[in-house]
């Protein structure tokens, strides 16, 4: 197979693999949008920062 | 030898990064638990595994919740409170009494996870390991005596089958 094919054919696994990570991204922020608008009421847990006064 | 002995050394704990944290995580455990200076403590972990498949896209993706783990010996209770790599902070704690949870045992497939099902609708499955070097991901300490520990008490005096 010469240079330039194999040059071609890497630069198309390229695409479909940049194309497969930007269409993972993009879906996964629409679900995440979704999800959010059905759980904005629900209260989040507490949290509780490391006291820096107790921390050596 | 000498050359060769250091070329296949594994990797090397840093002992004063760890002892850094074990103090950081007592601290947080003792904001946020009654008495926490009561419990012996061990870095644990949860791990949810979700398939997912958007169209052409397929595959798994793993969650990793940080926790400190705090058992009582003579109360046979085990404390949970989730936390972060950093132990910049943690959550609120969620107790499993003995007498008060449904089932305990220790899993062995997939992992060794100690299982512990507080009531019918749920359970949780903390994994411990001695020490784990990924520190963003888990909590950088070292804990060979404390899991060895905890695995007696869990096995011998908190299990239920």
């Amino acid at each position: 197979m010469p240079v330039g094919e194999m040059g071609a054919f890497l630069l198309f696994l390229m695409i479909v693999f940049l194309f497969g990570k930007l269409w993972f991204h993009f879906i996964e922020a629409i679900l995440r949008r979704i999800k959010k608008l059905f759980t904005h009421y629900k209260k989040t847990s507490a949290w509780h920062p490391l006291s820096p006064d107790k921390e050596d | 030898m000498g050359l060769f002995s250091k070329l296949f050394k594994g990797p090397e704990i840093d002992m004063e990064k760890s002892n850094a944290n074990a103090k950081k995580m007592r601290t947080l455990f003792n904001q946020v638990v009654e008495d926490g200076d009561k419990y012996r403590l061990i870095f644990g972990y949860t791990e949810d595994v979700g398939r997912f498949n958007y169209g052409f896209v397929h595959g798994s993706k793993t969650k990793i919740g940080n926790l400190i783990v705090g058992w009582n010996e003579v109360s046979q209770t085990i404390v949970v409170v989730p936390t972060v790599p950093d132990l910049s902070g943690c959550g609120d704690p969620a107790y499993y009494r003995r007498t008060e949870i449904l089932k305990a045992y220790r899993n062995k497939y997939p992992t060794d996870a100690f299982i512990i099902y507080p009531d019918k609708k749920g359970y949780i499955g903390i994994n411990a390991y001695d020490w784990l070097e990924d520190e963003k991901l888990y909590v950088y300490v070292s804990q060979d005596d404390e899991l060895a520990a905890f695995t007696d008490f869990f096995m011998n005096r908190f299990a239920t089958k």
